[in-house]
C-alpha cells in the first residue's frame, strides 16, 4: 500500500526563522505516528501545513493522495482534526457540536452513535461548556470523526488530563486505530508516544532527527553504550496513583 | 444553501439560549423608550411661547384667544426685551411680537402686509419648528375666515393634526435605528472576537466548511434576531406610549433589515481587525457613540452643530433613522426615502469591502 501522508522536502520560514527545514518523511495506512519534540522544533507548523491550515514555502505533501498545496479542501474532507485547545461554539450541547461539524462537512451523522463511540452517549444533551477536561477531548474527537477521516490529527491530545482520563484516551486512540484509521499524533508525554505509537519522528530544530520505532530508538541507544545513572524502578510514582485511586475514569 | 441553513438553524438556537445577552440588548433601548418617552425629555407637545401684544386691537385679541385655546401652546405674555432674555437662556422655546399696525383685513393695493416676528431659540429647533408651523396656520386660517376666500379650511385642519405629532412618536424610530446599529455591530465583533481568540474559528477552518455559506448563517442569525427585537420594540411602544405608526410595518422592517446589515458588515470589519475581546468596546463605542448623539435619536439631526451637520447628515444612522422616521411619522413608502436607502447602500457597500479587507478566515 502507498504510504497515506507523503512528506517531501518541507520547507516553511517566518521572516528570519526557518521553522521547517526541508523535511521527508511517509505515514504507513493504519499506523498510530507520533511527531515529537521540544517547543519550538517545528512540529505544529509541519501538523498544520499538512491539515490545509497553513501554506508551506517549499517541498510537496500528499495527504491520503490528494496533494496539500494544490487541494487543501480536498485534505481537508479526507482527514479529521482535533486541535490543542479543544474549542467549540458556545451554547449548544454535545450532541449539536458534533452535528454542526457534520454541518461543516455537509454530511448528516448518526450523533449518537459517534458519542457512543467516545463514551458520551449519556452527556449527548448537556452543554458542551459543562463537559470536564477529559469529555472534551473525546467530544472534540467524536466532531473530528464525523467525515469518518483517512487519517486523525491529534494535537497533544491528553495534556491537561488527570491519569485515568489519559489511559481513557489511549484506549480509545487504539479503538479508531483498530477501525483502520491511521493516527498522527504530536505529544510532550514521551511515555504516551512509547505506548501508543507504531512509528516516532523526533524534530529539533526544523529537522527530523531520528524516525523509527520507539523500541528501536531505545535498543540504538542502548547500543551505543547509554546506561541510565540511576536503576530502574520497578515502579513509579504514577503506578502508585493508579494502583491507589484505580483505572476507572472518574468524569464519565 | 444547505449548509448555510443547518449551520444557521444551529447559530440561532445557540443565540437563543444565551437569555442573558438577549435581555440586555433589548434592555437599552427599552430604558431608553421608557425613560425619554415617560419623562417626555426633548417633548415639544408643549411649546412655551411668549407674546407681545403691541398692536392690542380686535384682530391681536382674536389672535392671541385662538393660540390659547391651542393645547400645545405653553402661551404668556411678556415684553419683547424680557422675553429675549429669557429666551437666550432657552426658559423660553418662541417669542412672538405682533407689531401695532397688526390687522386681518384684506390687503389694499399699495398698503404694507403687517408682520408677524417669531423669534425662535435655535436650541430648541423642533419646539419651535411646531410652534411656526402652528402660528402660521392660525394666521392662515384667520385670513381665510375674514377675507372669505376659498374654504380650503379642511385641508388646514388635517395639517393642524399633524401637529398633534408627540415627542414618543418621533422617538420610537430613532429607538429602532440605534437598536439595529447596536446589535448588529456588538454582536458580532463579541461573538466573533472571542470565537477567534478561543481557537473556535481555527478548529472550523480545519474543516472544508465554505466560508461564505458561514458568514451568511451568522448573517441569518442576526437578521432574525433583529427582526424579532424590532418586533418587540414596537409592541412596547404600540402598547405602552400609543405610539402612531402612519406608515407601513413591513417598509418599516425591510429598512431597518438594510440598516442591520449594513452595520453587520462594520461589526464583521471590527471583528476582523481586533484581535482581542479588550479592543471590542472601545472601538465600537468609537464607532457608535457619535452616531448615538448626532443622528438624531432623541432630538433633531439638526441639533449637530453646524459645522459638522454636513458630515453628521450622512452618517449611517443618520441615514437609518431619517428613513425609519419618514416611514413612520409621515407615512413614507419606500419610493419616497430611496434617497436614503440609496446612501445605506452605499455605505453598505463601503463596509462590505472592508470587511472582506480585514476579515480572513485563513489567518486563523
Amino acid at each position: 500500500m502507498p504510504p497515506i501522508v507523503q512528506v517531501n522536502d518541507l520547507r516553511k520560514r517566518y521572516g528570519d526563522i526557518e521553522a521547517v527545514r526541508g523535511i521527508s518523511f511517509f505515514v504507513e495506512p493504519g499506523e498510530v505516528f507520533g511527531l515529537l519534540g521540544p517547543n519550538g522544533a517545528g512540529k505544529t507548523t509541519t501538523v498544520e501545513i499538512l491539515e490545509g491550515l497553513r501554506r508551506a514555502d517549499g517541498g510537496s505533501a500528499t495527504v491520503a493522495g490528494v496533494d496539500v498545496f494544490s487541494n487543501p479542501s480536498g485534505v481537508k474532507r479526507r482527514i479529521g482534526v482535533q486541535l490543542q485547545a479543544s474549542a467549540f461554539p458556545d451554547n449548544l450541547t454535545a450532541r449539536e457540536t458534533v452535528r454542526f461539524f457534520a454541518a461543516c462537512y455537509d454530511l448528516e451523522v448518526d450523533e449518537l452513535a459517534l458519542l457512543r463511540q467516545v463514551e458520551l452517549e449519556e452527556r449527548a444533551r448537556q452543554p458542551q461548556a459543562k463537559l470536564s477536561g477529559g469529555q472534551r477531548q473525546r467530544l472534540s474527537i467524536a466532531t473530528a470523526l464525523v467525515n469518518q477521516p483517512q487519517v486523525l490529527f491529534l494535537d497533544e491530545p491528553t495534556t491537561g488530563l488527570d491519569p485515568q482520563a489519559r489511559r481513557n484516551l489511549w484506549d480509545l486512540i487504539r479503538s479508531i486505530q483498530a477501525r483502520g484509521t491511521t493516527v498522527f499524533l504530536t505529544t510532550h508525554y514521551l511515555d504516551e508516544a512509547e505506548i501508543l505509537c507504531d512509528r516516532v519522528a523526533i524534530m529539533d530544530e526544523g529537522n527530523i532527527v531520528a524516525l523509527d520505532p520507539p523500541r528501536k530508538l531505545i535498543d540504538d541507544l542502548l547500543a551505543r553504550g547509554f546506561t541510565k545513572p540511576v536503576l530502574q524502578q520497578k515502579a513509579n510514582l504514577e503506578d502508585v496513583f493508579l494502583d491507589l485511586t484505580g483505572h476507572e475514569i472518574r468524569d464519565a | 444553501m444547505r449548509q448555510t441553513l443547518r449551520l444557521f438553524g444551529l447559530l440561532l438556537r445557540a443565540y437563543l439560549r444565551d437569555r442573558t445577552a438577549l435581555f440586555f440588548s433589548l434592555i437599552v433601548p427599552l430604558m431608553l423608550m421608557v425613560i425619554f418617552g415617560y419623562l417626555n425629555l426633548g417633548d415639544f407637545g408643549r411649546v412655551s411661547v411668549a407674546i407681545d401684544d403691541q398692536a392690542k386691537n380686535q384682530s391681536s385679541a382674536q389672535l392671541v384667544q385662538i393660540l390659547n385655546g391651542i393645547e400645545t401652546l405653553q402661551l404668556t405674555e411678556l415684553p419683547t426685551d424680557q422675553a429675549l432674555t429669557k429666551l437666550r437662556r432657552t426658559e423660553l422655546d418662541m417669542l412672538i411680537l405682533i407689531p401695532p399696525d397688526f390687522a386681518i383685513a384684506p390687503a389694499r393695493p399699495g398698503q404694507t402686509v403687517p408682520q408677524i416676528v417669531v423669534y425662535g431659540d435655535d436650541a430648541r429647533p423642533q419646539q419651535v419648528a411646531v410652534g411656526r408651523q402652528i402660528v402660521s396656520q392660525v394666521i392662515d386660517r384667520l385670513s381665510f375666515a375674514i377675507t372669505q376666500t376659498a374654504p380650503v379650511i379642511a385641508v388646514k385642519d388635517e395639517t393642524v393634526q399633524g401637529v398633534r405629532l408627540r415627542y414618543v412618536d418621533f422617538l420610537v424610530p430613532g429607538i429602532l435605528g440605534v437598536n439595529v446599529m447596536q446589535l448588529a455591530v456588538f454582536s458580532v465583533a463579541f461573538a466573533l472576537v472571542a470565537d477567534k481568540q478561543r481557537g473556535v474559528l481555527r478548529r472550523i477552518m480545519a474543516t472544508p466548511v465554505r466560508v461564505p455559506n458561514l458568514l451568511a448563517a451568522h448573517v441569518l442569525t442576526r437578521l432574525v434576531i433583529a427582526t424579532g427585537q424590532v418586533a418587540v420594540l414596537l409592541l412596547v411602544a404600540l402598547v405602552l406610549f400609543n405610539v402612531t405608526i402612519v406608515g407601513g410595518l413591513a417598509p418599516l422592517l425591510v429598512i431597518a433589515l438594510l440598516g442591520s446589515v449594513l452595520f453587520l458588515t462594520i461589526g464583521f470589519a471590527l471583528a476582523g481587525w481586533a484581535t482581542s475581546e479588550n479592543q471590542v468596546p472601545a472601538i465600537a463605542q468609537l464607532i457608535t457613540l457619535p452616531q448615538f448623539f448626532f443622528s438624531g435619536v432623541f432630538f433633531s439631526k439638526n441639533a449637530a452643530p453646524a459645522l459638522i451637520r454636513p458630515v453628521t447628515n450622512l452618517l449611517p444612522l443618520t441615514l437609518l433613522n431619517d428613513a425609519l422616521r419618514e416611514i413612520s411619522v409621515q407615512g413614507a413608502t419606500l419610493w419616497d426615502v430611496r434617497t436614503q436607502i440609496l446612501g445605506l447602500l452605499v455605505w453598505t457597500l463601503a463596509g462590505f469591502i472592508l470587511a472582506v479587507r480585514l476579515f480572513r478566515f485563513e489567518k486563523f
